[in-house]
């Protein structure tokens, strides 16, 4: 029962579209990801959209005003920050149970609507015990970098060799937000949002739409897969004091994603990660979420990490991170972990362009939401899975 | 053709303005009496698959704290802002696709915490609709006055209002105090309206034989636009019930038993039209005097949304495990069962059951 990408589409990604309706962006990217499928909406026999938080669009249930297909099975998912890989999930899933030959999923995102990010972020946490102080997102990354910093020996530096990592591989990308040469030294002198982060190590806020075309094996023919080889998701409590100091798993030691991931690999038959992933695309909306997937994805051992980032730029049998850019180049939220995984497709099915890796057989695509709980973690590749 | 998936447990508890416990709690406990109604046990339960919006539980990404609530603590966990029956089809399709064994399906809407009206009116385009003040029960209205027009059987609007009537009153899941209704728009009376209330619906499905099995799904939608809908037809929910049906190969005419989602008395007669259970103009008359057709009371047992397309299913596995209480209709074989979503039951879920 195996399923593959065989069509993506991206509207690129900006502070926001003022000239175009939320259905204007779902059309065009679902356009181009129908035509990268060579397909039309006929052959389409479900849609599934991702729209997360409606309080960063304004707008409630925008995604029914931009309807695909009349009368086709039509699904909504939010769930935050993986909103986008639920998505494809869940169309992978109605694939794999012959509910559908074909679904079309799509992500939009439309926070440039809204008048401050972080005041909707705000109103993630709770009312009663958190809202006050006031915990955002940027906050919440804050605590858990600089846990990282006190645990395993990370230093400013760290963080800014992988944001400038991120903002130079995004330059490569047509598609990305931002397009600036970011040297680790600008990194480290661009504001403090919240101690130890930078403004530059932060993702901006993006809008835009991204879609795929997810498919039977019965229908790929002579298109160019990119094969869902394995796809886990993994939900851990909301509590951050309770995971503090959690026996066998800290707040930072993100047992979801490692979990997803132990579970992704299994299917795709992955046992040894570092040397059979060629890319990886994460979403690491900053620069500490990054070193945090590193161990959780089996890629080196938690205290190894400082020296797992200093690796990346002289050894190049380590898999390549977010050739696309990853978030730092653009952070269209509900999109963003359906934007790893069509850029992972877009790699495997080597038509990524300029930011194309050599030789990628396999690539994985995390996601990450909520209070660092929800994760996600998908791998593709060339061939299907054993 | 439904793999073999069965319904092991299944709840609905509705309450109005529970001042004892909060969202969290109202979920955990619905949720752990489904679990208990499955044997007790969280062994073996891999999935959780919720129907939950934001804007209705009044706080962002409101799943990081009831995803917890609902069990989902280290497992797979996905929340659709969507109806709960669209959410069950989709933990059906997830045993169906092996992906998991043995899942939890939860759905709730807490009317007393949200402005209903105001939540409504925000699902209507920004620029063309929304300078209107609709609302969806404003949508209700359109399809309730075109079924008049269309020569709907108006002589048993009263008739068919007693008996849903009575059912609520008779069903030991309805709310019995509190709730409120919204002002009604014409045609439709404050009784034709749905009793908002705080409903949490949660059943446990797996590949495990159990009372109740899952014959036949079939989901489908509706353009946005006002001008391009079906008023008075639903044609969605008539594609989601063909395709139900067909999966299920059963006819219309054999299924005992009916749990239709409508927001209004008039929804409800339309959804019985759409399934080809009514001829058109006689899905009143079928609510009035066929008590086939939705024994727990419907809307007026109590209505919060997203919950109730999986209410919906719940009652109906009741219904054919024979634990229906005082609403009990015999000892039906099949049963159907349909959810509706945003905006103005844009999309449609329909369910058929049947006793194992």
């Amino acid at each position: 029962m195996s399923a593959a990408i065989i069509g993506v589409g991206q509207t690129g990604y900006r502070r926001s579209f003022p000239d175009k309706s939320s259905r204007e962006l779902i059309w065009e990217a679902a356009r181009l990801a129908l035509e990268d499928a060579n397909m039309d909406i006929d052959g389409i026999d479900m849609v599934i959209s991702g729209v997360a938080p409606d309080a960063l669009a304004g707008e409630a249930s925008v995604e029914r005003t931009a309807m695909l297909g009349f009368g086709k099975p039509f699904l909504r998912i939010n769930t935050g920050g993986v909103t986008g890989s639920s998505a494809v999930f869940a169309g992978n899933t109605f694939v794999k149970a012959k509910r559908a030959r074909a679904v079309l999923v799509v992500g939009l995102e439309r926070m440039g609507q809204a008048t401050s990010s972080q005041q909707v972020f705000n109103t993630i946490f709770d009312p009663v015990y958190e809202k006050d102080f006031p915990l955002t997102t940027i906050t919440m990354a804050a605590l858990r970098a600089s846990m990282l910093m006190r645990l395993y020996g990370y230093n400013a530096m760290h963080w800014a060799q992988i944001a400038s990592r991120s903002f130079r591989n995004a330059m490569k990308n047509p598609l990305a937000h931002i397009h600036k040469d970011i040297s680790p030294e600008d990194v480290l002198n661009s504001p403090l949002l919240a101690w130890p982060i930078h403004r530059f190590e932060a993702c901006p806020m993006s809008e835009g739409a991204c879609a795929v075309v997810i498919a039977h094996k019965d229908m790929v023919g002579d298109r160019t897969p990119a094969w869902i080889q394995g796809a886990a998701s993994i939900t851990d409590s909301y509590a951050m004091g309770d995971r503090i100091h959690r026996p066998g798993a800290t707040l930072v030691d993100l047992l979801s994603l490692q979990m997803a991931a132990q579970r992704a690999y299994k299917e795709a038959g992955v046992d040894r990660p570092r040397e059979q992933i060629r890319a990886i695309e994460l979403y690491s909306a900053f620069s500490s979420a990054e070193a945090m997937a590193y161990p959780a994805l089996g890629l080196c051992a938690a205290q190894d990490g400082p020296r797992f980032v200093e690796a990346q730029f002289t050894d190049p049998s380590i898999p390549v991170f977010n050739p696309s850019g990853g978030p730092q180049g653009a952070n269209p939220v509900s999109a963003t972990a359906m934007v790893r995984i069509a850029e992972a497709a877009l790699q495997v099915r080597d038509m990524a362009g300029a930011r194309q890796v050599a030789d990628v057989d396999r690539a994985v695509a995390t996601g990450q939401g909520g209070a660092t709980q929800f994760s996600t973690v998908c791998v593709l590749g060339k061939r299907q899975a054993a | 053709m439904v793999e073999d998936v069965y319904i092991e447990g299944a709840v609905l508890e509705i309450s109005w303005a529970d001042q004892k416990r909060s969202l969290t709690e109202l979920i955990y406990s619905t949720v752990s009496k489904a679990v208990e109604d499955a044997g007790g046990s969280y062994d073996g339960i891999d999935s959780v698959v919720l129907a939950a919006h934001d804007l209705v539980d009044g706080r962002s990404l409101s799943s990081m704290v009831t995803a917890p609530a609902a069990g989902a603590y280290l497992r797979d966990e996905v929340r659709y802002s969507d109806d709960g029956a669209g959410a069950f089809a989709a933990a059906v399709a997830r045993i169906e696709a092996g992906e998991s064994e043995r899942s939890i399906v939860a759905a709730w809407g807490r009317a007393s915490e949200h402005d209903v009206e105001e939540l409504s009116r925000a699902l209507f385009d920004r620029i063309f609709l929304a300078p209107l003040g609709l609302e969806e029960l404003h949508i209700s209205a359109l399809n309730a006055q075109k079924w008049r027009l269309n020569g709907g059987d108006c002589s048993q609007v009263e008739a068919a209002q007693a008996a849903r009537g009575a059912a609520a009153k008779a069903n030991p899941r309805a709310l019995q105090q509190g709730g409120f209704r919204s002002t009604p728009a014409y045609p439709l009376t404050s009784d034709h309206l749905p009793l908002w209330a705080d409903v949490v619906a949660a059943v446990v499905i797996s590949k495990r034989p159990a009372g109740v099995k899952v014959k036949g799904l079939g989901l489908s939608s509706e353009p946005y636009w006002l001008g391009d809908r079906g008023i008075a037809k639903a044609p969605a929910l008539q594609r989601a019930s063909e395709r139900a049906l067909a999966e299920a190969q059963i006819g219309v005419d054999q299924i005992d038993l009916f749990e239709m989602d409508g927001m209004t008395l008039y929804d409800e007669a339309i959804a019985l039209e759409a399934i080809g259970l009514a001829q058109p103009g006689e899905g009143m008359r079928f609510l009035a005097q066929d008590a086939r057709c939705n024994p727990s009371g419907g809307s007026m047992a109590g209505y919060g949304v997203p919950a109730m397309g999986l209410a919906r299913i719940v009652e109906a596995t009741l219904q054919l495990r024979g634990t229906a209480g005082p609403v009990q209709q015999g000892k039906p074989r099949t049963a159907l069962a349909s959810g509706l979503s945003v905006t103005a039951a844009q999309t449609q879920t329909v369910v058929v059951l049947e006793a194992a």
